[in-house]
């Protein structure tokens, strides 16, 4: 069912976003400088979701993900691994607060891009601020052929927005969470039972087991009322292990999606009917600039 | 016959206060000591500029600092390193209270006390001064690679852009606006401590205008001509040590903060955090036995190499910038952290 978003209601949501990307900025520029916690997240992921952390100024983050199918497929799709998407994607740091990236995902032929604003930043002392805030908003846009040629098709039906707060603290080295006022909106929804707004609380966890692994968790709850009964919250669960110059993500979840699009409004595998995909991150940085 | 006296009075003040300032011409405290060698008959470096402007002084400043700079007409240079800052590595003070000295135990306590970082390589503080650059087992290790550049204050520069940052080579300009920001660090006078009757030869040598060769070597013994490089091996077993050496927590942790963590800092040269966590202090301690990059010993010792794909490193630390007793005090500190 096609709700298209009007150009109007577009323009409002935008607009909000700046105002708050905006406020974040001015908040920014408040002189931090009390004793700032680095690497409340290992990586600028947590597992299909972005973590607070961004990329270094200057540096070049490409990023190879790919999801597995499910694993109850059996051993005649080899446990799922027959069946794999990948997105390929790079991200650049344009400040040390401000990132952008771009990627492209062979489900449905999806092309992402995104702007995440580290706006606060968690620091202990005197004057101690307690979390670290940042901003995120992304666009994807499918490029698959149309299902139904036949009927009239809208450029604006391909497109679909995320916009997030990342809220996360850093409790102690070992121990990090993370909360994710989700808004995902998808100009084109399938049949009427699907909202074409979809409001979600994200939770994320870090669990520093050794000095180069950490384990994280991620659970994305779409509010109810949105989503017709036979699709489910995103669960996630991964493994970070950090050598020189990368860092390696395995993990396991029941989306197969690796765009908010898709793991937050269009997650249908169920846990604890075997419905768990594989999956892994590898991101190699590479410096583009100097630092100063 | 008043009239001569006054005039008599007169031409002896003159004659005494045109002494004094000639005195203080000669050897006021900010007297350059290249200058002052030069005029005692030591030829001037190859590296020696007569004058210096200061808008290249400032762009070399920019260079060593931020790894670039604003050019005149407006633009941005390009980087020397994508990687590397001079001042990662390189102090920009005086950092050994004895200047003919290179003693890492001195050094530790001075660069704490005047707030400074102990890093892996000398100081710019009178790198004009110097006669030899890239020295000893950096010779013998490298051989004709740092030939050149131990001999001349260019090419070790230019070695120094291209090798150790991990960048490319200077181009003349950056060169020369390097070379002529570190005549602003080059010796004064007041910085070499001499005793009064040092002073007095030096003033009455001046003021003769001869040469004078013993005075040139006197100068010369007051700082280092060149910073001692001693590669050292770790010790024959690395689970025990240094096991004559008692480690000093203390001091342990005065290098982990200003050594280590210069650069395994957010944001620093090092993609490897080290913060002061128990995963950290573990990761060390798990590894004293290994033969691993985690190994203080190890890594202290031989440094990491830069490989195609990652181009950052880690410089190995002679003896002369840690000694094998400062090793013990940073084990002694993680143990200590790990209690």
């Amino acid at each position: 069912m096609d709700r298209s978003w009007g150009t109007e209601q577009l323009k409002t949501m935008t607009k909000y976003f700046i105002i708050l990307f905006g406020g974040l900025i001015a908040l920014s520029s408040v002189a931090q400088d009390r004793q700032v916690v680095p690497q409340l997240f290992k990586d600028t992921r947590v597992v299909n979701g972005h973590s607070v952390q961004t990329s270094e100024k200057s540096e070049m983050k490409f990023i190879i993900s790919h999801r597995f199918g499910y694993v109850n497929t059996g051993i005649k799709e080899l446990f799922g691994l027959d069946q794999s998407t990948i997105r390929i994607g790079l991200d650049y740091g344009i400040s040390n607060r401000l990132t952008v990236g771009l990627g492209r995902s062979s489900f449905e032929k999806t092309v992402d891009g995104f702007l995440k604003f580290n706006a606060l930043r968690q620091t202990k002392g005197d004057k101690a601020f307690p979390v670290s805030v940042t901003a995120f908003a992304s666009s994807a846009m499918t490029t698959i052929e149309w299902k139904d040629e036949e009927r009239e098709n809208y450029f604006s039906s391909r497109l679909a927005y995320t916009y997030q707060i990342l809220i996360a603290r850093k409790f102690s080295d070992a121990f990090s969470w993370q909360i994710m006022p989700t808004l995902v909106h998808q100009n084109l929804v399938p049949t009427g039972e699907f909202s074409n707004d979809i409001l979600a609380i994200g939770s994320a966890t870090r669990l520093q087991v050794s000095k180069m692994i950490s384990i994280q968790t991620e659970y994305y709850y779409a509010l109810p009322n949105q989503l017709p009964d036979n699709y489910t919250n995103s669960l996630s669960v991964g493994v970070d292990i950090e050598t020189k110059g990368h860092v390696f993500q395995l993990h396991l979840s029941n989306s197969r999606g690796m765009i908010e699009k898709y793991f937050v409004a269009n997650t249908t595998g169920k846990w604890e009917k075997g419905d768990i995909s594989m999956g892994f991150n590898i991101t190699r940085d590479f410096r583009l600039r100097g630092r100063k | 016959m008043k009239n001569l006296i006054y005039i008599v009075i007169l031409a002896w003040l003159s004659l005494a206060l045109s002494f004094d300032l000639s005195t203080s011409n000669e050897l006021a405290p900010d007297k350059s000591v290249s200058e002052i060698l030069n005029a005692l008959g030591d030829p001037n470096p190859t590296h020696y500029r007569a004058n210096i402007d200061p808008q290249q002084v400032e762009m070399g400043r920019q260079l060593v600092y931020n790894g670039r700079t604003k050019m005149p007409d407006g633009s941005m240079s390009n980087y020397i390193s994508k990687f590397y800052v001079c001042t990662d590595c390189h102090n920009q003070v005086q950092e050994d209270p004895i200047l003919t000295e290179s003693d890492p135990e001195k050094r530790l306590q001075y660069i704490n006390e005047k707030g400074l970082k102990f890093l892996q390589a000398t100081t710019f503080w009178g790198m004009v001064n110097r006669e030899f650059w890239y020295n000893d087992d950096y010779v013998l290790k490298y051989g004709s690679l740092v030939e050149a550049a131990h001999k001349s204050l260019e090419e070790s520069t230019q070695l120094c852009a291209r090798e150790c940052s991990s960048g490319r080579y200077l181009e003349a300009w950056e060169l020369e606006a390097i070379i002529q920001y570190y005549w602003t660090l080059e010796l004064k006078i007041k910085d070499l401590n001499l005793s009064s009757s040092e002073y007095s030869s030096l003033e009455t040598a001046l003021k003769s205008g001869n040469q004078n060769p013993t005075l040139i070597k006197m100068l010369k013994s007051k700082y280092a001509l060149k910073s001692p490089a001693t590669f050292v091996s770790e010790p024959e077993n690395r689970g025990e040590g240094f096991s004559d050496l008692v480690g000093n927590a203390e001091n342990g942790e005065l290098i982990w903060e200003n050594s280590c963590k210069t650069c395994h800092r957010e944001y620093g040269p090092s993609q490897l955090l080290l913060d002061n966590s128990r995963f950290t202090f573990n990761k060390f301690k798990r590894n004293f036995k290994k033969d691993s990059n985690f190994n203080l010993y190890t890594i202290i010792r031989h440094g990491t190499y830069a490989e195609p794909g990652h181009r950052q490193y880690m410089p190995l630390y002679p003896e002369e910038r840690m000694s094998n007793q400062q090793i013990e005090d940073i084990r002694a500190f993680i143990e200590r952290e790990l209690q």
